[in-house]
């Protein structure tokens, strides 16, 4: 409401602008053209008459001159003479009051109402920043600690607080770039350089890189009983094709573990995965161990919210997806493509999932099966 | 809040700008004083509502508030605070608020201080500078509105084009815009003078201070960008012949010679006519260096929008605007008075000269800018016109104006005698002469047109000196009381001089960085020196800094000259973060007026980078000569005086017959 009313107050002032001129002009003298000309010169006429007492032009220039501006002079009285009064009635003064009044109010309101936006409120971005934490949004709330990291970039707690916010948001680079500066401030950590390790992982789609393995090296040797650095090694040796010492990474792994924990699920599958492929009649041998989406992401999307897991899950099998339409990949990884689908309800692209796989295995009737099987168990047509 | 109270109040500025353009129109048309007093308060509310648009953009960008298109699309938080304020115009739309805000703004002016005018003459004026201030804004509000808002805004901005991050923002478009602008009073004078008829002694008055203060400010602002290209994109050039420059320049001179040609009006009252259309050539030149820069014609630096509907607007605004006057033009200009008359030998006669060679010169700036163009529409060949084209026609039509330069002052009035204007310039032509010899002296005969250059150069600026000299008659009455004249010569004596004197600056400063420059381009690692004009550089190595938005490479380097050490230089590469782009920061060591520039090129790994190391004889004379014109412009239009040129009795009528004035 106090914006419309300022608007309106702003458009008064344009309109009296106009209005005011118009019942006040009749009071001031009236100058037409012919009389400016003349006050013109006879202003110059004075200003020779000043320069050459100052001696700045000499008496026969300034004589020439006088000459000149006279015969102006009169050409100028002789045209004003012509002139006929001027009157001040008609349509015009009706017309411009008009205006003033009803033309320039619409034309204004009429044109902002189509391009402005009256209901928007501003939002700069200090105020955005500092507004209590419950009314903000993540992006805010990350915003303003990156604000704080770039002002104080040694600042190596606040890169701790933000590490794990950029894994849980799906931006693994950024979160792994920020352990490497809590560790680099504040020393490391075996807890740290796990998270980075494993940020490290999921951005590089669930294979373990060289420096991740090292990440890892470094946290299992600083707690030789830490689950997590040991488990992220396991699994590089087998993505690495180091079958025999993957299989006894993860027994030994398994023997520490009580059968309970949240990893243990996918610790044996892994094994059975290695074991199971360890024939030499195998046909899969020779494909890795499944890459995308696996287990290690989905723990770290543990602390996530709902929306957020679901988005970082979504993407993760979008390039499953694309990954295997290019390129193809094993049957173990067409399966997961189709759980994945099913886990996140779009059973129909499940469906097409399953068609695909069908097709890329139609002459391996032991993938084949398997695929069937799976489908089955979902719970899928597989026309 | 605040940002639509912005928006609203450049809506309102519209609406204002509509009824100005009709009300006091129709007043001086029908006579009526009311309707015609209307001009003067609303020229001062429009300027009102658009400074009030203007500050609230600028808040928006102060505060970084990205919920405006324009800020989000041309800001980040990390800016420093000045880049925060010039950024405001360093971009499409706020550069067009910029351009509409000095607009209006010289049409307040004209309304605040026009009281000595006719009325209708005033009335008149403010209407056409209504008209557009009516078709800028509504430009502005249909295709480029700068308070376009988004709905739910990211947190980061995209940041302003590094390029644009520098102190010339801050100084070089206000300039330029001041000059473009401030031709549309003369263009707005001029159409008023055709829409009433008549052309008065109070018309030709003002004519002459306003062309006076948009001229030096666009020399000022066309100086600013040269030097800003010179340091900023890091080729040691000044001057590059791209079309945009070319758009600047056209307006230049067609401007220089609208203010010789006013000169003549003011004095003599003669050349109206043909200063009615040079003003509107030269306001018209400006629209089309608006139109060629935002249209996304050109690509390049200013090239800051490529929006083809953007482009189609201001081509329509271009032709109301230069078909109309020139209609207007062509239908009521047979009916003004022609003005007085003068013979071929005289100061009207030269300054007629000095605009034939100034339109020239234009004209062929203006076909080697838009032939590539429109060959380019019409055939889809793409060519490009560059430095060799411009040497070869706009170099030989400066030479004979220059040399004509001295000569304008020192003849008299409506008939003047050569021979004795001749005598006075002895001294000038003989310094030049000498000058010359010199040259040739100190640099052989290899290059032949430079010492000529520098000769003409040497003319020019003795032939300045040596007019005020003669002026206060200092070999009749010495020195001292000569210097007591001297001071109390009338500006406009001293803006001659002055400007003239700095043309004479800025050919000697192209002349002899160009001609007399010299070039290194090595690959250096630490502790390597390179030898340059006597100076030895040695680089002492690189390293890595951050700035506030961006990550930069600095190379130090010591000079020294014979030994002993002169200065130390740090050009950088910088990486501006936002929008991942490269910029090279040139380091410059000033001598006296010479410069050695110093830029990095790629770096080669292993610590060794490639360096372009120039040395710039007298390179800084190209802009101080700028500046020194400028001021003669500034000067010229402190004095106020009412002037009035009239020929010294003739003793002996002997000259020939009078030659009408168009």
């Amino acid at each position: 409401m106090v914006f419309w009313i300022l608007i309106a107050v702003m458009t008064a002032v344009a309109a009296l602008s106009v209005l005011v001129p118009l019942s006040r002009a009749r009071r001031s003298a009236d100058t037409p053209s012919g009389n400016a000309d003349e006050a013109v010169y006879r202003d110059q006429l004075s200003a020779i008459e000043a320069e050459l007492k100052r001696g700045l032009i000499e008496p026969e220039a300034a004589g020439a001159a006088r000459t000149e501006i006279a015969r102006r002079l009169l050409n100028a009285h002789d045209a004003h003479g012509q002139e006929t009064g001027r009157g001040s009635r008609g349509p015009g003064l009706k017309f411009a009051q008009g205006v003033a009044l009803v033309g320039l109010p619409a034309v204004a309101v009429g044109i902002y109402l189509l391009f402005g936006a009256p209901d928007l409120p501003d939002a700069p971005l200090s105020a955005r920043l500092e507004a209590p934490a419950e009314e903000q949004s993540v992006d805010v709330l990350i915003a303003r600690v990156e604000r704080h990291l770039s002002e104080n970039p040694e600042d190596g707690q606040g890169w701790v607080v933000i590490a794990p916010v950029y894994l849980s948001i799906g931006r693994p680079q950024e979160s792994a770039r920020a352990y490497a500066q809590a560790i680099r401030l504040l020393g490391p950590r075996q807890d740290w350089l796990t998270d980075m390790g494993e940020a490290m992982v999921i951005a590089n789609q669930g294979l373990v890189p060289a420096e991740a393995r090292q990440a890892f090296e470094q946290a299992a040797a600083m707690d030789a009983t830490a689950v997590k650095p040991r488990f992220f090694l396991a699994l590089a040796l087998g993505q690495e094709g180091k079958k025999a010492e993957a299989i006894e990474a993860w027994r030994n792994l398994l023997a520490g573990a009580e059968g309970t924990e949240a990893w243990v699920g996918a610790a044996r599958n892994e094994l059975a995965e290695l074991s199971g492929s360890d024939g030499p009649s195998d046909p899969g041998s020779q494909t890795p161990a499944p890459r995308g989406p696996s287990q290690e992401d989905v723990a770290a999307s543990q602390d996530m919210s709902p929306v957020d897991r679901q988005a970082m899950i979504r993407g993760m099998v979008a390039g499953l997806a694309e990954r295997l339409a290019n390129e193809g990949g094993s049957a173990s990884e067409w399966k997961q493509l189709i759980q994945a689908y099913v886990v996140l309800g779009d059973r129909q692209s499940a469906e097409k999932a399953l068609e695909e796989a069908q097709a890329a295995y139609a002459d391996k009737p032991e993938d084949l099966s398997s695929i069937k099987d799976v489908a089955r168990q979902l719970g899928l047509t597989g026309s | 809040m605040i940002v639509e109270f912005g928006h609203y109040a450049l809506v309102l500025a519209f609406a204002l700008s509509l009824v100005q353009s009709v009300v006091p129109l129709w007043g001086a048309l029908a006579g009526d004083d009311r309707l015609m007093a209307v001009a003067p308060p609303v020229s001062v509310t429009t300027f009102v509502m658009v400074l009030l648009s203007f500050a609230v953009l600028t808040n928006a960008y102060l505060t970084a508030d990205f919920s405006v298109l324009n800020v989000l699309e041309n800001s980040h938080s990390a800016k420093p605070l000045i880049y925060k304020f010039t950024g405001v115009w360093g971009n499409h739309e706020g550069s067009m608020l910029l351009w509409v805000l000095i607009l209006v703004f010289f049409g307040a002016l004209v309304g605040f201080f026009g009281g000595n005018l006719p009325k209708d003459l005033r009335a008149a004026t403010l209407a056409v500078q209504g008209w557009i201030s009516a078709g800028f804004i509504l430009f502005l509000l249909a295709t480029s509105n700068p308070f376009t808002r988004v709905v739910n805004p990211p947190l980061e901005g995209a940041d302003l084009n590094p390029i644009l991050q520098d102190i010339g923002l801050a100084i070089h478009p206000p300039l330029l815009y001041v000059g473009y602008v401030g031709f549309s009073i003369t263009f707005s004078f001029a159409v008023a003078a055709l829409i009433l008829g008549r052309t008065d002694a109070a018309w030709a008055r003002w004519v002459r201070p306003w062309t006076l203060l948009a001229w030096s400010f666009l020399t000022l602002g066309i100086a600013m960008g040269s030097y800003w290209a010179y340091y900023e994109l890091g080729w040691g050039g000044w001057w590059f012949w791209d079309p945009v420059e070319n758009a600047s320049l056209m307006p230049w001179l067609a401007g220089t010679a609208l203010l010789h040609s006013a000169i003549v009006m003011e004095r003599r009252e003669a050349l109206k006519i043909w200063t009615i259309l040079l003003a509107i050539f030269t306001f018209s030149l400006s629209l089309l260096g608006t139109f060629l820069v935002r249209s996304g014609v050109l690509t390049s630096v200013h090239a800051f929008a490529t929006d083809p509907t953007r482009g189609v607007f201001i081509l329509a605004l271009l032709c109301f605007f230069i078909g109309g006057s020139l209609a207007l033009y062509a239908w009521r200009a047979p009916a003004l008075k022609q003005g007085g008359l003068f013979a071929p030998i005289s100061r009207e006669g030269a300054l007629v000269l000095n605009n034939l060679f100034l339109t020239s010169a234009c004209a062929a700036v203006f076909v080697g800018t838009l032939y590539p163009l429109f060959l380019d529409a019409v055939t889809g060949e793409k060519i490009s016109v560059g430095a060799p084209f411009f040497n070869l026609t706009f170099g030989p039509l400066m030479v004979p104006l220059l040399i004509a330069v001295p000569f304008g002052p020192v003849l008299s009035w409506k008939r003047g005698d050569l021979l004795a204007a001749s005598q006075r310039l002895y001294a000038a032509f003989g310094l030049a002469i000498l000058m010359t010899i010199f040259t040739f002296w100190l640099w052989g005969m290899e290059k032949v047109l430079a010492p000529l250059g520098v000769g003409l150069a040497v003319w020019v600026m003795a032939g300045a000196v040596s007019e005020i000299l003669t002026r206060v008659k200092i070999l009749e009455i010495g020195p001292s009381r000569a210097f007591s004249r001297l001071v109390g010569l009338p500006g406009s004596a001293w803006g001659t001089t002055m400007a003239h004197f700095g043309v004479g600056l800025t050919v000697l400063g192209i002349v002899t960085a160009s001609a007399f420059q010299e070039e290194r381009i090595a690959t250096m690692r630490p502790g390597d020196v390179v030898e340059l004009s006597g100076y030895q550089l040695t680089f002492d190595g690189a390293a890595p800094r951050r700035g506030p938005n961006f990550t930069e490479e600095v190379g130090h380097f010591t000079i020294r000259q014979g030994g002993i050490f002169v200065a130390e230089l740090d050009p950088s590469k910088r990486v501006y973060t936002a929008r991942q782009m490269p910029t090279t920061e040139a380091a410059i060591h000033t001598t006296g007026f010479s410069q050695l520039y110093l830029s990095l090129g790629e770096s080669r790994g292993d610590g060794a980078v490639d360096v372009r190391v120039y040395f710039k004889p007298l390179i800084t004379l190209i802009w101080i000569g700028c500046v020194i014109m400028a001021l003669g412009g500034a000067i010229s239009i402190a004095d106020r005086r009412l002037r009035v040129g009239a020929p010294k009795p003739a003793r002996k009528r002997k000259s020939a017959a009078p030659a009408p004035a168009e």
